[in-house]
């Protein structure tokens, strides 16, 4: 394995689903911010929609983990 | 609540990682030479310092605070889910358990099979696996680090952190090897997922615009819901495990 690739696994993982289901999870948050507002519900609930949707990037990955197996 | 947590979290990511280096330095030292194995070392802690030293100082004054909270989210979340991933799968045994010493003997296997130079020359196989190990890992340990230290009041905590596993990896280091077989750290890599996911939702939402209830003490709530989630991922998946023969 050369050097960048222990680098890019280092920093985004051994596998894909995880970095992208952390960006995917951040572009639906800020997408709903933007059509809730920030000041709206939004501002005292987002966390909580943030959690879930990094919740199911985290079981998305194991799945796929399993499926690999 | 913060002070503590991003300790912890600092402490333990930092200890983690360093140990996986102090492996392969070890490895490098006792099957070839110690002098050689220090240099490749100390070369890597100098490429990090000076990464350390840039990345820092870039962030806080060139990123907006919002944005930067987001980027620090990011980064916290990639660490910490990824840990976290890894942390369920093993303890449902689907994946062997997290061992230093195992690298270890495994990195000592290998660097057998590599010849020595003669007496008086630089082994320079020696050292550049010693610095390839110590920079990998350290690059690691220097993200996570920069990132817990960005946030306000999270500088003192993180360094403090940091500095205290360099004191306790050196520690273990000097009484190896069997304090390195006996730590869990299947079950600590665990818990610095848990700890690192909360603070990379928390920080990334505040870059979000949002307001948590009970300010830092949402970071408590935060590792609770993480714990309760990979805990019953854990359950789930250790019943879909191979049961051993």
């Amino acid at each position: 394995m050369t050097t960048l690739s222990q680098l890019r696994k280092l920093i985004l993982g051994e596998t894909w689903s995880l970095p992208i289901g952390v960006l995917v999870s951040l572009g639906i948050a800020a997408l709903i911010r933007e059509v809730a507002g920030p000041d709206g519900w939004w501002h005292h609930a987002g966390g909580y929609v943030l959690f879930g949707l990094v919740a199911v990037a985290l079981t998305v990955s194991l799945t796929s983990a399993l499926r690999r197996r | 609540m913060a002070f503590v947590l991003t300790l912890l979290g600092s402490l333990l990511a930092c200890g983690l990682e360093m140990l996986e280096a102090l492996a392969i330095v070890l490895a490098v030292g006792i099957t070839r030479r110690f002098r050689d194995a220090l240099i490749g070392a100390a070369g890597a802690a100098v490429a990090l310092a000076v990464l350390a030293l840039i990345l820092g100082p870039v962030l806080i004054s060139r990123v907006p605070l919002e944005s930067l909270r987001i980027v620090i989210g990011a980064f916290l979340l990639l660490f910490g889910l990824e840990w976290l991933r890894k942390g369920v799968l093993r303890l449902a045994h689907l994946r062997s358990p997290s061992s230093s010493f195992r690298e270890f003997v495994e990195e000592q296997e290998e660097l057998e099979s590599l010849a020595m130079p003669p007496e008086g020359r630089p082994d320079w196989a020696g050292r550049t696996i010693a610095f390839k190990g110590v920079l990998l890992e350290g690059v690691e340990v220097i993200l996570i680090v920069t990132a817990l230290a960005a946030h306000p009041e999270g500088l003192a905590p993180a360094l403090i952190g940091a500095g205290a596993a360099i004191l306790i990896v050196i520690a273990v280091g000097l009484f190896l090897h069997q304090p390195l077989s006996r730590l869990p750290e299947t079950h600590l890599k665990y818990l610095v997922g848990v700890v690192l996911s909360s603070f990379g939702v928390f920080f990334a939402s505040e870059g979000l615009s949002v307001h948590w209830p009970g300010s830092d003490a949402a970071l408590l709530y935060l590792a609770a819901g993480f714990a309760l989630l990979s805990q019953a991922q854990i359950h789930v998946l250790a019943r879909r495990a191979p049961v051993p023969a």
